[in-house]
């Protein structure tokens, strides 16, 4: 079910707050999570099976972990100062243990439903080639909803037990519905337990103010995918399916308007999801900060899909560059290289971990596998580059934090993400090097050429004031102005005028009907 | 108590307003003719109702299979005949009736045509948010008269003419590997039943065209997926105990399909080239009934002549 469509946001929607605000604050937790697992059900049927296992598993290994720190903690008082660090690794290897077998079961379930077939099929190949007479047979099947969005949220909590952030909890409707909140189960964003478990089971009553406050948000969202996102698919369509019958500049185009449409269907989605989110009183977290506004890759990344960047960081960049080999490493690089470059050799190693995870995340597919190693390649570079080109700037009397300078590294960064995003969007590796061969052996310019990729000069107009206006909103964003509060500080008849104003945009200008094709969720397959 | 009595006026009058609004900008947008007349909801759901007055000599009733196969535009253009595809995706019996209903009260056609494929359709089966979209759409018409915006932004005179009169007018071609008749048998394994409910809305509409001197015909398209043995049987069994005419593409063979070349979707329904052959025999078929006159040259079809025209720009 699409989060865009008008049954699920103005049907299903309205119907969930009524009966979550009939019940007592005390039943309203358990109320959502039957709500949340009937939605699961909906979309997946019996898949729901392995939602619910991996909620079972992270509940048992929390209290077991918590379990065996108790006990640990008992005998350390009762052991002498020589016995205490013993004590301490034997503990600690048991609560390793429990983590590591609760991993293996979460990851197993999500290697079985997506990665499972890229594995056999390439086995399959070099089984082939080595000219060995058997195969792996490829198994057909329906991976559950979200369950690369669940599976990092459920790890996010057994790790963060393990690393001592967080309590276990007793409460398994309150861990159950942090796991499987249903707004967040299509498209993430993948929040932390001590993000949203705690206010999803306070239950709070949906007021009017929180209704109609988180209503504006779904709109904002619905306003982006809708003006924006399904009219720009028009162009990604065109161009995508068939590049061989057009030129550079127009695979130029399409390639900045699926960035565009992405980020406009993903971020949509995600405002829908706080919408919702800000209707029963939690904050869940932002997934997007003006991504374009970064001046480098790196920074973008900090930007767009904000929690899957953090998920990375904390959970993989840290553990692998904090870790004993690593810190070893980087002593003996910065020794022969300094200080700038040394670390580099560690984090380096990290980075390539996260970008290879990061792409498989995103795909079981050679062509997601090289869209995370290119930005790896891009970071990493931007970093090699850092110190020459602060000190060419310097030389050349170029001031880095002018307004000029910023804006061409925006561009610059741009243009890279868009490339990279070439490589996300394309069927195949081949296909993306063929469009990029393309897009430079065959480039020219005609104005007209535009108006050959399916959309006309009124959808333009549309769009060109659709960006406008989601720019000035990122602007207004990013100097810290909170649109939302300053607009139900207005009188009674602005506000209304505006929210009018809104709805009636998306219902006459939203690229929706005949002649129109809206964008699939793209996310909503991981 | 006294706030919760308050937002709740306040959330009434927002809407209030709200539908006020998108009623005055339906009345921009919408089809110019029968706004007025007819009132939002029925031009809503129903686009012949935007048709000049008794213009119309023949509907088509059904589902996709109408609108994919059947181009009023090529009968005119061969019989000066005026048709209309009164079409709807998964077109359910009751709304079919409904179409009907709302049809005639503007247009005394001579001749309707019902895709017998729609008597299958169990109306219960229809998904819900299909339901409600179907609801959705007769309430608040600029759903789906929205784009008509950027009629008030081009030169060309004739941007509120509706041009395909139902037909949706599609060149792509997804060849279909399936022998040309076996199909028939093939889908026979399918099990399939004419529900009593259909059969209920199909005697409404039967004694709505007599009481409207209408003649009534069955009619079944070409299609590999959605027709078979069984149900051609079915089909003809019920025309002949009502002493209805009943014509299956798919058993007498005349049409010559070519299922390689025309059909968009692997042989469910037909594309352009498939249509402009189901559309000619249906054009000589009307003419055979001798109930219809030929409206070229007849000033009063004017706008058939101008609309034919763009439609055979858009076929360049």
């Amino acid at each position: 079910m699409s989060f865009f469509s008008p049954v699920f946001a103005f049907v299903f929607i309205p119907f969930v707050v009524i009966v979550y605000n009939l019940f007592p604050k005390k039943l309203r937790a358990a109320v959502l999570l039957a709500i949340s697992l009937l939605f699961f059900a909906f979309v997946s049927r019996w898949l729901i099976l392995y939602i619910i296992l991996s909620i079972i598993s992270i509940y048992l290994s929390g209290l077991g972990m918590q379990a065996i720190e108790k006990k640990k903690k008992e005998v350390l008082k009762t052991v002498e100062k020589d016995e205490k660090k013993a004590v301490k690794e034997s503990y600690k290897k048991k609560k390793k243990f429990v983590l590591v077998m609760c991993i293996i079961f979460n990851v197993a379930f999500l290697f079985m439903f997506k990665y499972f077939n890229f594995f056999a099929v390439n086995v399959n190949l070099l089984l082939e080639y080595f000219k060995v007479g058997r195969s792996i047979t490829i198994v057909k099947h329906l991976a559950p909803i979200g369950i690369s969005f669940y599976t990092l949220e459920a790890l996010s909590y057994v790790l963060d037990i393990y690393y001592g952030k967080i309590e276990a909890d007793k409460n398994i409707i309150r861990l159950a519905l942090y796991v499987a909140f249903f707004p967040q189960l299509l498209e993430g964003p993948i929040a932390r337990y001590q993000d949203t478990a705690e206010a999803l089971y306070e239950g709070k009553k949906v007021t009017f103010e929180s209704f109609t406050f988180g209503y504006q948000k779904i709109l904002y969202g619905f306003a982006k995918k809708l003006i924006i996102a399904d009219r720009l698919n028009i162009i990604v369509k065109e161009v995508f399916e068939d590049f061989n019958s057009y030129n550079g500049i127009s695979i130029f185009i399409s390639i900045v308007a699926y960035t565009i449409m992405l980020y406009m269907e993903f971020s949509g989605t995600i405002d829908i999801v706080i919408g919702i989110g800000e209707m029963f009183g939690v904050k869940v977290p932002e997934n997007f900060r003006q991504p374009f506004f970064a001046k480098n890759v790196s920074e973008f990344w900090t930007r767009w899909h904000i929690s899957l960047g953090l998920w990375f960081k904390d959970y993989i960049f840290y553990p692998v560059s904090l870790s004993k080999t690593m810190k070893n490493l980087t002593g003996k690089a910065k020794k022969k290289l300094g200080n700038h470059y040394g670390p580099l050799v560690s984090g380096s190693v990290a980075l390539l971990a996260v970008w290879l995870l990061n792409g498989l995340w995103h795909g079981a597919g050679w062509h997601y596998i090289f869209f995370g190693l290119y930005h790896f390649f891009m970071i990493l570079m931007g970093n090699i580059w850092e110190p020459s080109v602060a000190k060419a700037c310097e030389k050349m009397g170029i001031d880095r934090k002018k307004k000029g300078y910023r804006i061409f590294q925006s561009v610059k960064m741009s243009i890279l993400v868009f490339i990279g995003e070439l490589f996300f969007r394309a069927p195949s590796l081949a296909v993306a090097f063929a469009m990029l061969k393309r897009m430079f052996n065959a480039f020219s310019f005609r104005v007209g050429e535009l108006f050959e990729l399916g959309m006309d000069a009124r959808d333009y107009v549309v769009l060109v004031f659709g960006l406008i206006g989601i720019f000035i909103m990122g602007i207004l964003r990013e100097k810290g102005i909170d649109v939302r509060e300053n607009i139900s500080k207005k009188k009674l008849v602005t506000r209304w005028l505006i929210y009018y104003a809104l709805i009636l945009l998306i219902l006459i200008f939203g690229a929706y009907g005949q002649g129109y094709v809206p964008v699939d969720p793209i996310y909503a397959d991981f | 108590m006294r706030k919760c009595v308050k937002n709740a006026i306040k959330s009434i009058i927002f809407l209030l307003l709200f539908c006020i609004l998108v009623e005055g900008i339906s009345i921009i947008l919408l089809p110019f003719d029968k706004v007025k007349k007819y009132g939002i909801y029925k031009t809503s759901a129903y686009e012949i109702v935007a048709e000049k007055d008794n213009s119309i000599d023949a509907i088509f009733l059904g589902d996709s299979l109408v609108y994919s196969s059947i181009s009023p535009m090529e009968i005119w253009n061969s019989y000066g005949y005026t048709s209309y595809d009164c079409a709807q995706p998964a077109q359910i019996m009751p709304y079919a009736y409904d179409y009907l209903e709302a049809a005639i009260e503007s247009q005394h056609p001579k001749l309707v045509f019902i895709e017998a494929n729609i008597l299958f359709r169990d109306p219960e089966k229809l998904p819900l948010y299909k339901k409600v979209a179907y609801r959705i759409g007769n309430y608040i018409p600029i759903i789906k008269y929205h784009s008509n915006w950027k009629k008030y932004f081009t030169k060309d005179k004739n941007s509120w003419l509706n041009v395909d009169k139902g037909y949706i007018y599609i060149t792509g071609i997804k060849p279909s590997k399936k022998d040309k008749l076996n199909y028939m048998h093939d889908n026979d394994e399918l099990e399939v039943s004419i529900l009593p409910e259909n059969i209920e809305y199909f005697d409404n509409m039967i004694k709505l065209c007599e009481e409207n001197d209408i003649e009534l015909v069955l009619l079944a398209v070409p299609s590999q997926k959605s027709w078979s043995f069984t149900k051609y049987s079915m089909v003809k069994l019920l025309a002949d105990s009502k002493g209805l005419e009943f014509i299956d593409f798919n058993i007498d063979n005349d049409l010559d399909i070519d299922w390689a070349t025309e059909t968009k979707d692997k042989g469910n329904h037909l594309n352009y080239w498939g249509a402009v052959k189901v559309s000619a025999y249906l054009g000589e078929y009307m003419e055979k009934t001798g109930l219809l006159t030929d409206h070229r040259g007849d000033s009063e079809y004017k706008s058939w002549t101008t609309a034919y025209g763009i439609y055979k720009e858009k076929l360049k």
